[in-house]
């Protein structure tokens, strides 16, 4: 377990908290019992393809504060992806009838001389003109490369702001070079929220933070069931609501990956109780959910009652479409805790999962609880998935294991890695909200989806014959896993995840 | 136009003796530009007979930007053209990239121009970063000269730039020319700083006494042959000019181990053990 301490004003890495690694060459049980025994080690790249940045992972979450503004201290390149995040912002909010607001994003655009200089009265002024502008209740500062390597003393002209504005204005220390794991982004964003927004609870209410992206609002009905009334944190909440969250009854993991540090924060400062099994992906892992979180709030008369509906409504059919994935075999990349989740969805289906290709793999999370090792239960229910990869969106790897494998389909949560089981004939699914899959509800959704997928595979042979692969043939002889390890050619060894 | 960088420890006289050097080659009739490349920005005072120059940071953060190189340079003893690249505040920016972007603000405005026989950078204390490594890489200074004195801590500087120098050598093309000995009269320096530079491939190119000449010269802002022409310590950085001006030995150095140095030190009877005597 990981001690959240807030006196600090960055967050501890995630390699160093909870020793994540984002590359690993070998099978699902392998990975899950170096993680159980601490032997998990990251196996270098010698080349990568693609990379992303924590930045853009902090962004994600406090660019979607209803009333707060965001203001990058970095070279205005550090905020390319203002636009997509202005996009996601103004869409998810007409889904929640809210007014389709633009999001509040500023840059202090660190100029060449303003290394030279510092750039701390920038800083200043964009803090003062975002709040003449947008009249925020809060302004977080995101910080980059160049502010850390020219030492910026943030913190100083945030608390000089803070008092002057009378709202909070808080670092998020996410310089990309910080971590190689971006995640780490989504831990410096609750960071902030946990040190700059959260107030000591007053009194407790009877809310339950679900801690989401911008995900579907699936929580509602079963929350309410129980007596309880669903928050869904942080995107889509405002300043205020953010600043009560100390006094919910529970905390709601949708995916560990992206909220183990806020539900943990939650817990050890606040007292705030975690529901610590994994996500309810799959009939099996819904009854499990529903259980103890009916125990955790002491209505476990109410979580059969659910189960035992949910049954009824939804098994015939799941049991249906089961039958017609019989013998299917199933490929998923994902991120890594909605990947696991979407493997212990696909073998509820009945599916056998012979790869997966996830962006980082976390040995264990910030409650140190192994009852929410998604990927050990899964292993555990489901069998092995025998070509285990963790890739950090390295897209050679991913299209050279599918070569091999050449599943039946192909399931990702991410955009522009459909296409290549596309190229390669093999029906594909994309679907971006983790939330579609929760539930009995979830698990039908699914099938239903991935019954539509496999019907499209006369459409998909035909499009791979017109298709070009950019990938050459000796990219095609070496192993996916040739650029890990110390750049050799052999990659790691199998399951040892380092060398 | 030989673009010449001089280094050395902190305090061991890099700007004094660059001055002075300076002062002897423009007496040869030479036309020099230097560069000083340390946030004090005190490495043209002696050749101005004063500091009353604005640095191209100060002019940059004051102006917003530098049009003409009057704004920066000014001309000093012997038609030496003095540029002072500054820093930031004390604590604030990064004086490492305030080098980068003087320098590049330099070629900008045409500062080296081709009548030039001499571009002398006068840079801080070690090599403690990209931006002071700045006048030897990409092919801006081709030779260096490292000042150092028989004391410890100097002739590890020295060795310490020596390793920044064989990593830019291998690409930028810059060499060493030899190190050059500000005397604080230690015991056998001449010999140590001879056995010193022949360990590193390279030459002692010249040993300048110790005088307070030098120290009168700089109480009156003035280098040694300003202040007093006739005084053998103006000979002695007529004769350092004499010897750069004629230098052909140029090598990529090859810096020593830690343990070699101090068996050096010992050798030359500095000190009986380096661990007995070890103070900073």
């Amino acid at each position: 377990m990981s001690t959240i301490s807030i006196k600090e004003p960055s967050v501890v890495i995630r390699e160093k908290r909870l020793g994540t690694i984002n590359a690993f060459t070998g099978s699902a049980s392998q990975i899950v019992e170096k993680s159980a025994k601490g032997e998990l080690h990251d196996c270098k790249r010698k080349f990568s393809q693609c990379l992303g940045c924590n930045q853009q992972q902090a962004f994600c979450q406090l660019a979607m504060i209803r009333d707060a503004v965001v203001i990058n201290h970095a070279p205005i390149g550090c905020s390319g992806e203002f636009a997509d995040f202005n996009f996601t912002y103004r869409i998810e909010q007409t889904k929640r009838n809210l007014p389709a607001a633009l999001g509040r994003y500023y840059s202090t655009n660190i100029l060449e001389k303003d290394t030279v200089f510092g750039a701390a009265k920038k800083l200043e002024e964009t803090i003062r003109l975002a709040y003449e502008r947008e009249h925020p209740n809060a302004i977080f500062v995101t910080t980059s490369c160049a502010s850390g390597i020219i030492g910026e003393d943030i913190e100083a002209v945030v608390e000089a702001a803070s008092k002057e504005l009378g709202i909070p204005v808080a670092t998020c220390n996410c310089e990309g070079f910080r971590s190689k794991i971006w995640t780490t982004g989504f831990d410096a964003a609750y960071h902030t929220v946990l040190r700059g927004i959260v107030k000591p609870a007053e009194k407790k209410t009877n809310k339950v933070n679900i801690i989401n992206f911008w995900g579907s609002h699936v929580f509602d009905d079963i929350v309410r069931r129980f007596g309880y009334e669903p928050q869904y944190i942080i995107p889509f909440s405002t300043v205020e609501e953010l600043s009560h969250v100390s006094e919910a009854a529970a905390s709601i993991h949708i995916c560990p990956s992206l909220s183990t540090y806020m539900g943990a924060g939650l817990n050890q400062l606040h007292g705030v109780p975690e529901v610590l099994v994994p996500p309810a992906y799959g009939v099996a892992g819904t009854d499990r959910w529903l259980r103890a979180f009916g125990k955790l709030v002491g209505k476990e008369e109410i979580a059969e009652e659910i189960i035992k509906e949910g049954h009824e409504k939804y098994l015939p059919e799941i049991e249906k479409l089961k039958e017609r994935f019989k013998g299917k075999r199933a490929y998923v990349t994902a991120g890594a805790a909605h990947g696991q989740a979407l493997i212990t969805l696909l073998g509820e289906l009945g599916m056998e999962v012979v790869g997966a290709a996830v962006f980082h793999h976390d040995p264990v999370y910030d409650s140190g609880d192994d009852k929410l090792d998604i990927l050990g239960q899964a292993v555990k229910n489901y069998g092995d998935v025998p070509d285990y990869r963790v890739c950090n969106k390295q897209a050679c790897e991913l299209v050279n294991a599918l070569n091999r494998i050449k599943p039946d389909l192909i399931l990702a949560r991410h955009g522009g890695m459909t296409l290549w089981g596309a190229k390669f004939g093999i029906p594909s699914l994309l679907i971006g909200d983790e939330q579609f899959g929760i539930g009995y509800k979830g698990a039908l959704n699914y099938a239903r989806r991935i019954d539509d997928a496999l019907d499209s595979i006369e459409f998909i042979k035909n499009y791979s014959k017109h298709a070009s692969n950019p990938y050459t043939k000796w990219w095609f002889e070496q192993d996916p896993g040739y650029f890990q390890g110390d750049g050799s050619g052999r990659g790691c060894a199998r399951g040892n995840g380092g060398i | 136009m030989r673009q010449i960088a001089i280094y050395g420890k902190g305090g061991i006289g890099k700007s004094t003796t660059t001055q002075n050097l300076t002062a002897g080659l423009a007496e040869l009739g030479k036309k020099i530009m230097v560069v000083g490349c340390d946030p004090k920005a005190d490495s043209t005072r002696l050749l101005l007979n004063g500091l009353a120059q604005r640095t191209v940071l100060d002019t940059l953060r004051e102006e917003g930007e530098v049009d003409d190189l009057s704004q920066i340079e000014r001309v000093g003893f012997g038609g030496i053209r003095c540029v002072e690249s500054g820093g930031p505040e004390p604590g604030v920016g990064c004086a490492g990239r305030g080098i980068i972007t003087s320098i590049g603000m330099l070629e900008d405005l045409g500062a080296y121009t081709d009548d030039l026989d001499y571009v002398f950078y006068d840079v801080l204390g070690d090599v403690v970063c990209g931006g002071f490594a700045m006048p030897i890489r990409e092919g801006k200074a081709k030779e260096i000269y490292i000042v150092a004195s028989g004391e410890m801590m100097a002739l590890y500087a020295a060795n310490n730039i020596c390793k920044g120098i064989q990593k830019y050598a291998l690409k930028g093309g810059v060499r060493l020319g030899g190190i050059i000995c500000n005397s604080r009269k230690v015991d056998r320096e001449n010999e140590l700083l001879r056995e010193f530079a022949k360990e590193l491939g390279s030459q002692l190119i010249y040993f300048v006494p110790r005088d307070n000449e030098v120290q009168r010269a700089e109480i009156k802002k003035k280098t040694v042959i300003d202040h007093d022409p006739n005084h053998p310590q103006a000979q002695e950085y007529r004769n350092l000019a004499l010897a750069i001006e004629n230098n052909t030995q140029f090598v990529i150095p090859k810096p020593m181990t830690q343990e070699r140095l101090e068996e050096i030190l010992i050798e030359f009877g500095l000190m009986d053990s380096i661990k007995d005597n070890y103070h900073i």
